[in-house]
């Protein structure tokens, strides 16, 4: 294994390119386009051998993207905000057409009113997608969570979003441990399954009745639950296999005797940390729940791992008007039942707000301190 | 290149089973390109008619893949799929999208003309109904002025977007118009496109009986009389020759619009006007 220094853009064409992707589209937007441009000149170099379809939108790249897939190749984009949305209606055709396609998203907030900075309001806008969603808490999550999505997409035919922050991980330099293109062909076999195939004609989205239609969405449904049971075993095994460090579904730090805790996604993790670390040095028993799969939504491992706890924070980067943040109405939702447990959420970061360690300081004495009222959230750094 | 109807394969690759309207124009011109694709050609065709005639549950109406895609971007993904058998090194298979005239022209102009742009090894056609006919007849940019329509009663205001100038403005390999009812000419331009290495776009005029207000029985009539008449020109442009591949017998263009319901308040003025343009136009002598 060879250590690199590399942006989370790069980590994400880097894990596409040791995956050997072999149809690529994509529409420029930022902060996705780093990630673009390097596979075009992984192409360009002859280091990658791929096929890259120039698209004129993104509704387009991931069509085109589909198109590859469902005739039989590995195939990839990267976008995020408003390509994410202005793909929408493919991005839930391919999940309904069980094609593995593998998308990295460079979460950014939506407009309006504009803005390019880091948020996950893109992605929860495709919760009910039927793509399988990991989050990154650094570079070296993009990267093996990339491989690792290819693996998890072809074994189940179902989707996978990996998704990491603009800037503070697309265009941030970290270190980064990248496993060794053999090892990596190894762990990624191409089993090619085309549904278009010249040789076995078939028709591909016949207009279907509803004495099919619920057949379908009900395996669909299986599919994304049975990924529960694989990703661990996937992550496992590359973690055997790589020397990697990679989680399951979530991780838990200082869970052990913890009373409270803090549940979060994403680059706010890795911050997260630290407070968690300030606070238990002050006598304070917190802990804190990295989710890495928030689609499909892993109740029982996160209500396992909250068994003793009796007051959760729960941070958001999104808002879903009139509800709150997606993670935090996911988490009540699983608990329901469950006892005196209190879940409270924190709305932070919108737009590139600040989150560090402060902030998310913040979040947990507030939560705290708006008590009982479960259906309350609290906003940070208004 | 000229077709012999008689030496055509006798297998029928697409249209046995299909749910289309007797007399559909959409389905008689699927059935007459599969004669010259053959079965090695991949279909993609967005949210349409031919779309929903072509397959239901289990059912396929095509032997060749089929695939009915969204609305938008048939010619992306047949861009995909191209790509797919190239880094497969799967050859000689004809990649086509096949488009309503709303999935062409209108929501699908975006894919339509990033294709073209970037050349594509595709051929994209546009059936012509002139009409949103899957959504029940509403007016496009393919319908004709004076036509009326299932959300237009007072017959459109405005004129067909020429779609053929547009597209042979791209500089791709291959522009054709065609009509099923010149089935040789139809299909000696498929045979033509099948044959380029870049991007073909062939769009056949092919009449709903029921958007256009006459009987099943008469699509082939009056798809003749519109080439008759001048208003449909057949012609191609190869690599930039133009060649119109049909001479007319300029019928008066009022015979055309005499047996459509959808022309019925037609005054003799706008047929005049007509007239005046398709007299002009064939006046010039090309
Ligand atoms: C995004 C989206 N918008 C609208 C529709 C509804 N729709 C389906 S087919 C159709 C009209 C198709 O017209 P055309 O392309 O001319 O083909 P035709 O049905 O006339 O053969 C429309 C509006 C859709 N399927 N998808």
């Amino acid at each position: 294994m060879n250590k690199v220094l590399i942006t989370g853009s790069e980590a994400a064409a880097l894990g596409a390119k040791l995956a050997k992707i072999e149809v690529l589209s994509y529409y420029p937007i930022t902060p996705a386009f780093p990630a673009m441009e390097r596979l075009s000149k992984y192409i360009d170099d002859g280091e990658l051998n791929c096929k890259f379809i120039r698209a004129e939108s993104d509704h387009s790249a991931l069509a085109a993207v589909l198109g590859g897939s469902l005739a039989g190749a590995r195939s990839y984009t990267v976008t995020n905000s408003q390509g994410l949305l202005l793909m929408t209606e493919v991005v839930y055709h391919v999940a309904g057409l069980r094609q593995p396609i593998v998308m990295g998203v460079a979460n950014r907030a939506l407009s309006a009113p504009h803005s390019r900075f880091p948020e996950h309001g893109d992605v929860v806008s495709q919760s009910a997608s039927g793509w399988i969603q990991l989050f990154c808490e650094n570079n070296q999550d993009i990267l093996d969570n990339t491989i690792q999505a290819f693996r998890i997409a072809e074994e189940l035919r179902v989707p996978v979003m990996v998704n990491y922050e603009g800037y503070l991980q697309s265009h941030t330099l970290e270190e980064v441990f990248v496993p060794e293109q053999s090892k990596v062909d190894a762990f990624l076999p191409l089993k090619r399954q085309p549904a278009l195939d010249i040789n076995n004609p078939r028709g591909v989205n016949t207009v279907t009745s509803p004495d099919f239609y619920p057949y379908y969405k009900f395996n669909q449904n299986e599919a994304m639950l049975e990924s529960l049971n694989l990703i661990p075993k996937v992550a496992a095994e590359y973690n055997q296999e790589f020397g990697a460090n990679s989680c399951g579904l979530i991780e838990c730090y200082q869970m052990e005797d913890a009373e409270h805790a803090i549940v979060a996604m994403g680059s706010i993790v890795g911050t997260a940390r630290i407070l968690v670390d300030n606070l238990r040095k002050e006598g304070r028993k917190i802990g804190l729940i990295k989710v890495k799969v928030w689609r499909p939504f892993p109740v029982k491992a996160i209500l396992e791992a909250l068994q003793n706890v009796s007051f959760v924070t729960v941070l958001d980067k999104n808002i879903v008007f009139g509800v709150g943040g997606a993670l935090a109405t996911d988490l009540k939702a699983a608990a329901y039942g469950r006892g005196e447990m209190v879940i409270n959420g924190a709305i932070l970061g919108l737009g590139g707000g600040k989150c560090g360690v402060e902030e998310i300081n913040a979040a947990v004495m507030e939560t705290e301190s708006a008590g009982s009222d479960k259906n309350k959230s609290v906003w940070i750094g208004l | 290149m000229t077709i012999n109807v008689n030496s055509l394969p006798q297998v029928e690759l697409f249209g046995q089973g299909n749910v289309g309207c007797k007399g559909c124009g959409a389905a008689i011109a699927g059935r007459q390109a599969m004669k010259v694709l053959g079965e090695r050609t991949i279909i993609t065709i967005p949210a349409s008619c031919m779309a929903t005639l072509g397959g239901s549950n289990t059912r396929s109406a095509w032997r060749v893949p089929f695939y009915h895609t969204l609305f938008e971007c048939a010619p992306a993904v047949s861009s995909g799929i191209r790509a797919a058998l190239e880094i497969q090194g799967i050859k000689d298979v004809n990649v086509v999208s096949w488009g309503g005239d709303a999935g062409s022209a209108d929501i699908g102009f975006q894919s339509l003309t990033g294709a073209a742009e970037r050349q594509e090894n595709i051929i994209h056609v546009l059936y012509d109904n002139e009409m949103y006919m899957n959504t029940g007849g509403q007016t496009g940019s393919q319908t004709p002025i004076y036509a009326i329509t299932s959300n237009g009663s007072l017959g459109k205001k405005v004129r067909k977007k020429n779609m053929l100038a547009i597209m042979e403005a791209h500089g791709i390999d291959y522009v054709a118009s065609a009509n099923i009812a010149y089935p040789e000419d139809l299909m000696a331009k498929f045979q033509k496109a099948a044959a380029k290495k870049g991007f073909s776009y062939i769009h056949i005029l092919a009449p709903c009986h029921r958007g256009w207000g006459i009987k099943p029985e008469e699509t082939i009539e009056v798809a003749r009389k519109a080439t008759e008449c001048g208003l449909w020109e057949l012609f191609e442009v190869d690599e930039g020759k133009r060649t119109r591949t049909y001479e007319p017998k300029l019928i008066p263009v009022a015979d055309y619009f005499k047996a459509q319901g959808r022309f019925k308040n037609l005054t003799d003025e706008q047929i005049a006007e007509f007239q005046k343009f398709v007299d002009d136009y064939y006046g010039k002598g090309e």
